[in-house]
């Protein structure tokens, strides 16, 4: 048993490092914010932390406290000049954003290693931690959902004149999913720094970008457990069989395409969606035929 | 002495300004079928850059056929417009009738983007290809001391040529007339008769078309044809039609212009990444100042509910 569990232990690992990622961009899309960013920030955070470690030699825990303080700083910073955008501006500014990030981490040799990379990182990260992280971020989003942020973050998704017209102050909750995102972006980008041994900028580039988004999509965007099952979904996939690991752009293309047309919720959510109703449905017969 | 230093100095300059007008030709080329599809249908259509490709490897193929060139580029042309509309079909057809339209797009776009280019680098087996040498003769002009080749000016003219038939279909031709009567409002127009289904063909076949001639262009000047080729196009397109303002046709083509300079320049004095900072960072102050872009006169709020 546990021999089976060592064997796949890298991919557990990956996988939790996509949940975090996932979980990153869940919030942003949840509050209805169309940001790219995670992969930006986590791009910042990740180089923050290998360069404190490495070069500082700053104990591991306080280099990750920093990098969520970079994730949070970078993410409010941005927030500012984003909030007059929406929809595709957004999404083009932050994308904008996720080029800078990366031109400049491939032009600053001296700090980030450049095209050739990061490395020498000390492996600190395993499995306990990452999964301890990732338990420990849903519980804070399904506590957030359940608040107040969430219910706003909600209405604003669904209809933002009707959230401002509720009285829901629309660029500060804005601010507020951007920060999140960027803290839990800093987290584990420090993290995947930590467990991977080297970084390289391209790492954090469009093809990343793409694969968060894909994570999100095929789970969904309301229930906590849309981003999770997404990430274990397609991470997993191309390693349980090997048609989709030889096809794997070609499998999350015809995967993003079929699921946005046909389940445009996501997988999670409609199927939530499906069960409540059909309790609804069963609960009124019920009523009827009591009464 | 000085005085010769700094003469030579123009010269390399108006030499820079001269290569950067023809690459940014071949950016406004691009920019200006992303833009219209954007401009008439308000949706973004990420698959362009993988679209871009395939021109450039339909023209391959049929130079290395034996087709002249001036034929290989219609054809590329074609093909290229044919697979934009089939990308319409299978990737926003079912999205424009149920939800979230603008986010849709994009996502489903990058989809089919992925599809092509795993398709491409599965026929290419990732390799890179070149044109036979001197598919266009290595011809050099030398114009006031500055030095044209016979390329750039195909590349000039190319682009100018394209980007006048396309102003002329769009605003002279009744079809451009119905393209954008169905971007003011689709519902209205199909009370007067005309088809969005018809003028979705016609667009996405333009936009295709003209994506596919920029790839041919930049297949030819950069001779390097490989599955990944749109990659950086698509986001230097972005970064055009964005400035231009989203959805303007003159708007597209000076922002195209302008960004083949700025980049020509930039790479010209200043190593490769910091240009792509320059460039992305130019994006994202005019989008953060003027999110309408330079030109443009539309509302970077709540497209989505302009329909």
């Amino acid at each position: 048993m546990s021999e089976l569990f060592a064997s796949y232990q890298p991919l557990v690992n990956l996988m939790l490092i996509a949940i975090g990622y996932a979980f990153s961009q869940y919030v942003v899309l949840q509050a209805g914010v169309f940001s790219v960013a995670t992969v930006g920030v986590a791009s910042i955070a990740a180089y923050v932390t290998a360069l404190l470690v490495v070069r500082v030699h700053l104990h591991p825990i306080l280099a990750v406290i920093a990098s969520i303080a970079a994730g949070i700083v970078v993410s409010a910073m941005l927030s500012i000049p984003l909030a007059r955008l929406r929809g595709v501006y957004q999404a083009i500014a932050t994308l904008a954003f996720v080029q800078i990030v990366l031109g400049l981490a491939l032009y600053a040799e001296h700090l980030t290693g450049g095209p050739m990379g990061f490395n020498g990182i000390p492996k600190e990260v395993d499995t306990a931690v990452l999964l301890v992280s990732t338990v420990v971020v849903a519980y804070l989003l399904v506590a957030i959902r359940a608040g107040s942020a969430g219910r706003a973050f909600a209405a604003i998704r669904q209809d933002e004149a009707v959230a401002a017209t509720l009285g829901v102050n629309v660029s500060r909750y804005h601010a507020l999913a951007f920060i999140i995102s960027g803290a839990i972006a800093g987290l584990f980008g420090a993290l995947d720094a930590l467990h991977g041994y080297s970084l390289t900028p391209e790492q954090f580039g469009f093809g990343a970008l793409v694969a968060i988004i894909s994570y999100v999509i095929l789970g969904g965007r309301d229930s906590v457990w849309g981003p999770i099952v997404g990430a274990i979904a397609l991470v997993g996939l191309p390693e349980i069989s090997r048609p989709f690991a030889e096809n794997r752009a070609l499998v999350f293309g015809v995967i993003l395409m079929v699921v946005i047309a046909w389940f445009p919720r996501g997988l999670v959510d409609t199927l939530l969606v499906h069960r409540r109703d059909v309790r609804l449905k069963r609960d009124a017969n019920k009523a009827s035929t009591a009464s | 002495m000085s005085r010769s230093l700094t003469r030579k100095a123009t010269e390399v300059l108006a030499q820079q300004l001269l290569n950067g007008v023809a690459v940014g030709g071949v950016y406004a080329l691009f920019a200006l079928g992303f833009t219209l599809v954007f401009g008439i249908h308000r949706l973004l259509n990420l698959a362009q850059g993988a679209v871009f490709a395939v021109g450039s490897f339909a023209a391959l193929y049929a130079v290395l056929r034996g087709l002249p060139l001036a034929l290989a580029f219609l054809l590329a042309m074609a093909a290229s417009g044919l697979l934009n509309v089939v990308v319409e079909i299978l990737a926003f057809r079912r999205l424009r009738k149920h939800g979230e339209v603008e986010f849709g797009a994009i996502i489903s776009s990058l989809g089919a983007s992925m599809v092509i280019i795993s398709v491409l680098q599965r026929v290419s087996a990732t390799q890179v290809f070149r044109f036979p040498f001197e598919t266009v003769p290595l011809t050099v002009y030398t114009v006031f001391g500055l030095r044209i080749s016979l390329l750039q000016t195909v590349m000039v003219a190319a682009s100018a040529v394209l980007v006048v038939v396309l102003s002329l279909l769009l605003y002279k031709t009744s079809a451009g007339r119905q393209a954008q009567a169905v971007a003011g409002n689709e519902r209205t127009v199909m009370l007067f008769g005309i088809r969005p289904n018809a003028v979705y063909f016609q667009t996405f076949f333009l936009s295709g078309a003209l994506a596919g001639a920029a790839g041919v262009l930049v297949g030819l000047s950069f001779n390097s044809i490989h599955f990944m080729m749109g990659e950086p196009f698509m986001l230097k397109g972005l970064v055009a039609i964005v400035l231009g303002g989203l959805g303007s046709i003159p708007g597209a083509v000076i922002a195209g212009l302008i960004l083949g300079i700025v980049q020509t320049l930039t790479l010209a004095y200043a190593p490769g990444p910091l240009s792509d900072v320059l460039i992305f960072a130019i994006l994202f102050v005019v989008l953060t100042l003027r999110p309408n872009g330079l030109f443009g006169t539309q509302f970077a709020e709540g497209i989505g509910k302009r329909r």
